[in-house]
């Protein structure tokens, strides 16, 4: 039987909020060819659409941890959907030097194992001042991966996204 | 239309043969007042005030709503000097069927109170005034309270929609009809710049 946790998240891709970015082809879970043999819960392999930019993908999956779902949140990075490994730091997006988009995405922090951003479960754990500093990005119970995902949608297709 | 044959849920007669609309169902999303969206299945030649009775999203005899199809952009091409300006969308006819009403395209249904939801965006002691349908999404009225406010191109990605007197900042895909009860057809908000983290 499946985890609590797996339920809650399964039941929240099944959600209205979740079906109405996919079909607008803002995000959506990784096809089957492209998961690891061995890829069990609590990782899930989701894509979201960035902006058009040269020599850039028109997609970036990430492979993310979620246990615990959605009582704290997921915690990743990027994914290489063709090597199934974590993305290397070439061909990760990039952004304009000192902005919010290049903060978030940053490599050199954690071994860019996770996003600097309080949706991350090991970031939002390691700056306990973010809930002070960022309110409205605290992540709560009645947050789901459509938040998650929303945001870092939106990131990927701001002005401050330069391209890999 | 052409109609294809298979499994199904729903069927009709046409010309003196059953024909199958398994693969013509439609998935429509449906959203209401305060509520979360939902998510239903029905046929392109049912009527949809039948859809939404079968949904219990409206009552068999409620005629007090209105109901709102697709989403709403108008206040992207209004022009500049236009102050308090106010969306068109029209409500639509909901005896007609799902097909007419090309919901196959459009997809969302809005089922609401308010013809308009009048919004307020604060930012650097000014205020502006628009009557969005509640078929709006929140990326659409950010990216008009940007241009309204003259917002620099480079600058205006930072600058996101705060409810008034609260930390809440809705997401871009909500619709503005979800964030207002069914009987205040208003909603305030405060055009904030993002947090960078720090530390």
């Amino acid at each position: 039987m499946d985890q609590p946790d797996q339920r809650l998240f399964d039941a929240d891709v099944a959600s209205a909020d979740f079906r109405i970015g996919a079909a607008k082809g803002l995000w959506g879970q990784a096809e089957a060819e492209l998961l690891p043999m061995d890829m069990k819960w609590p990782r899930v392999i989701l894509w979201i659409a960035a902006a058009a930019r040269p020599a850039a993908p028109e997609r970036f999956y990430v492979s993310l941890d979620a246990a615990g779902y959605n009582g704290v949140p997921p915690t990743g990075t990027f994914w290489d959907s063709g090597a199934k490994q974590s993305l290397e730091f070439g061909k990760r997006p990039k952004g304009k030097p000192d902005s919010r988009f290049a903060k978030i995405f940053r490599t050199d922090w954690k071994d860019g194992v996770a996003f600097y951003h309080p949706y991350d479960r090991v970031a939002a754990h390691d700056h306990p001042q973010w809930r002070t500093d960022q309110p409205h990005l605290v992540w709560t119970s009645s947050h789901t991966i459509v938040d998650y995902l929303e945001e870092f949608h939106l990131l990927l297709n701001c002005g401050d996204y330069l391209g890999v | 239309m052409a109609l294809h044959a298979g499994e199904c849920k729903f069927q009709r007669e046409v010309a003196g043969k059953r024909c199958d609309l398994a693969d013509q169902e439609l998935e429509l999303f449906i959203h209401g007042a305060a509520a979360k969206p939902r998510v239903i299945v029905a046929a392109p030649d049912e009527v949809l005030r039948d859809v939404l009775v079968r949904f219990e999203i409206i009552k068999e005899s409620q005629d007090d709503i209105l109901v709102f199809i697709g989403e709403c952009d108008e206040a992207l091409s209004e022009p500049d000097d236009v102050e308090d300006g106010a969306d068109t969308h029209a409500p639509v006819d909901v005896s007609l069927t799902l097909e007419v009403l090309d919901l196959k395209r459009h997809r969302h249904v809005h089922v609401h109170k308010c013809r308009h939801v009048a919004v307020e965006v604060n930012f650097s002691g000014k205020t502006k005034r628009r009557r969005f349908s509640p078929s709006t999404t929140v990326g659409v009225v950010t990216r008009w309270a940007r241009k309204k406010f003259h917002l620099d191109a480079a600058a205006a990605a930072e600058y996101v929609l705060q409810i008034c007197k609260s930390t809440d900042q809705p997401r871009s895909d909500k619709h503005i009809g979800e964030l207002v009860e069914a009987s205040k057809c208003s909603i305030c908000f405060d055009l904030v710049k993002e947090v960078t983290p720090q530390g």
